[in-house]
């Protein structure tokens, strides 16, 4: 078996082996979206509007929930130190890393946000253009997290500090995914924006691994 | 020209002692020019024919506001330094732009909101431009926090500077904000390639004052510098020496 294929069945092991950390996300998002019509009003229409911009943020933070714990487990039991004699380079392992956490965690968050926009009476369109711009977000979002985590690493209570440092960052994709939704909601053409999401995500995910791996390496060496 | 001022360059005494003498020759000039520019602008500069002696305010505000980005730009110079030459100055350099940044920063959206409560009606508005500020802001608060939460010092300053590199993404979307979306704010009042549409007797006390903000900032950095300067060789005998002798 290949490096990366023991990598891939390692992951998957790890979350079959803590179900809690895999439905805690989607617990919180639906426990927040549950809040909205009760914080706000039980109005449909005045739901449906806002609805969309609601499930966006509520999900960004059910993702950021995990975030800290990102690296923190496999720093404390020496496993980040294992992968710098790995005969792979250390941003590989970095993408494999985040394409797995993307994969067992976010994929699955954002297949339960419908679910969230039937709650809130969004309207169809909107909702397939939702899950499009999540899909298309969350890598670069799961890359900036990942800085976040990687940097903070090797403080004793970095608790939110990771996700306050990063959220900073979020700033492009968000806007770029609120203009698709307020394009969908009146009917206009969302495919430009889209593109330009979906440019910033595969820029973020190429080289923001690189400076993860250069802040995991700070945090394994003591100082390179 | 030898490999001497490198030397130089990487000692802290050596830095020390000529920052302070800059840091005085940056004090004087900054005074001189805020006084010529200030006294002019709010004195004697016509006033506004739309807004009248409101606008007053950016003799303050365009000169803050242009330093709570630009020493983002000395940010991100200093952390390549740091990565490509090591230099531990460029990392004392940073922690004290992080913190004269934010300064200047908060300055420049108290301004902007007392500027816009007559122009536009509304202390704050989510217009491109105050909200990329805002956001500058939270970057320059990120990496104070990040700084003072790892121990130990080296480590810390790579964090940074790996934080400032990514951060300095952030940049070119403040700038090219006001395009992009076109909302509420004008757009920048100085251009390097065209001439302002301001009366010259309107942009002069501004650019004054600008040079004149730019030499407080520099100040500002260098007290800093030296302070952190002292922190961190604090267990040095020169460092001894220089306390007892102030």
């Amino acid at each position: 078996m290949s490096v990366e294929h023991r990598f891939l069945v390692r992951e998957l092991k790890l979350v079959l082996a803590r179900p809690g950390d895999f439905f805690k996300p989607m617990w919180f998002l639906i426990l927040v979206i549950s809040m909205v019509p009760l914080a706000l009003s039980p109005d449909s229409k005045l739901l449906g509007e806002i609805g969309s911009a609601m499930i966006w943020v509520a999900t960004l933070l059910a993702l950021l929930l995990n975030a800290d714990q990102l690296f923190r487990d496999d720093f404390v039991d020496g496993v980040l130190e294992q992968w710098l004699f790995f005969n792979r380079p250390l941003f590989w392992l970095v993408i494999l890393k985040l394409f797995c956490h993307w994969l067992f965690y976010v994929v699955p968050l954002i297949l339960v946000t419908p679910l969230a926009g039937m709650m809130l009476s969004v309207p169809n369109d909107v909702m397939i253009a939702l899950l499009v711009t999540l899909l298309l977000a969350t890598p670069a979002l799961t890359c900036f997290s990942a800085l976040g985590a990687a940097l903070t690493l090797g403080t004793a209570r970095s608790g939110i500090l990771g996700v306050l440092v990063m959220l900073p960052l979020f700033v492009p994709v968000i806007i770029l995914a609120a203009g698709v939704l307020t394009r969908a909601s009146d009917g206009s053409d969302i495919l430009p924006l889209l593109a330009l999401l979906g440019a910033f995500s595969i820029a973020a995910a190429t080289l923001l691994p690189l400076a993860v791996g250069v802040a995991l390496r700070l945090n394994i060496g003591g100082s390179s | 020209m030898g490999w001497r001022w490198f030397h130089e360059w990487g000692s802290p005494k050596w830095f020390y002692d000529r920052a302070g003498r800059w840091q005085r020759v940056c004090g004087f000039l900054a005074l001189a020019l805020l006084l010529v520019g200030t006294l002019w602008g709010l004195g004697f500069a016509p006033a506004d024919y739309q807004q009248g002696n409101s606008y007053r305010i950016i003799y303050l505000h365009v000169p803050v506001a242009f330093l709570a980005q630009a020493l983002y730009v000395a940010m991100a110079v200093c952390a390549i330094v740091l990565f490509v030459w090591k230099m531990k100055l460029a990392d004392v350099g940073m922690q004290a732009l992080a913190v004269v940044g934010f300064g200047f920063t908060v300055l420049a959206l108290f301004s902007g909101s007392i500027w816009g409560k007559p122009t536009w009606g509304t202390y704050w508005v989510w217009d491109a431009r105050l909200t990329s500020m805002l956001i500058l802001g939270f970057l320059y608060l990120g990496l104070i926090g990040l700084r003072s939460a790892i121990q130990n010092p080296d480590q810390a300053g790579k964090a940074c500077a790996i934080l400032v590199l990514v951060g300095v993404v952030n940049l070119p979307i403040i700038k090219y904000s006001v395009e992009w979306w076109s909302a509420l704010h004008q757009p920048a009042s100085f251009k390097l390639t065209e001439k302002p549409a301001m009366p010259a007797s309107m942009w002069v006390p501004l650019l004054i004052n600008l040079l004149g903000y730019y030499l407080v900032a520099a100040y500002l950095v260098l007290a800093s510098m030296r302070t952190v300067i002292l922190d961190r060789e604090r267990g040095s005998a020169w460092v001894r020496e220089v306390i007892e002798r102030d």
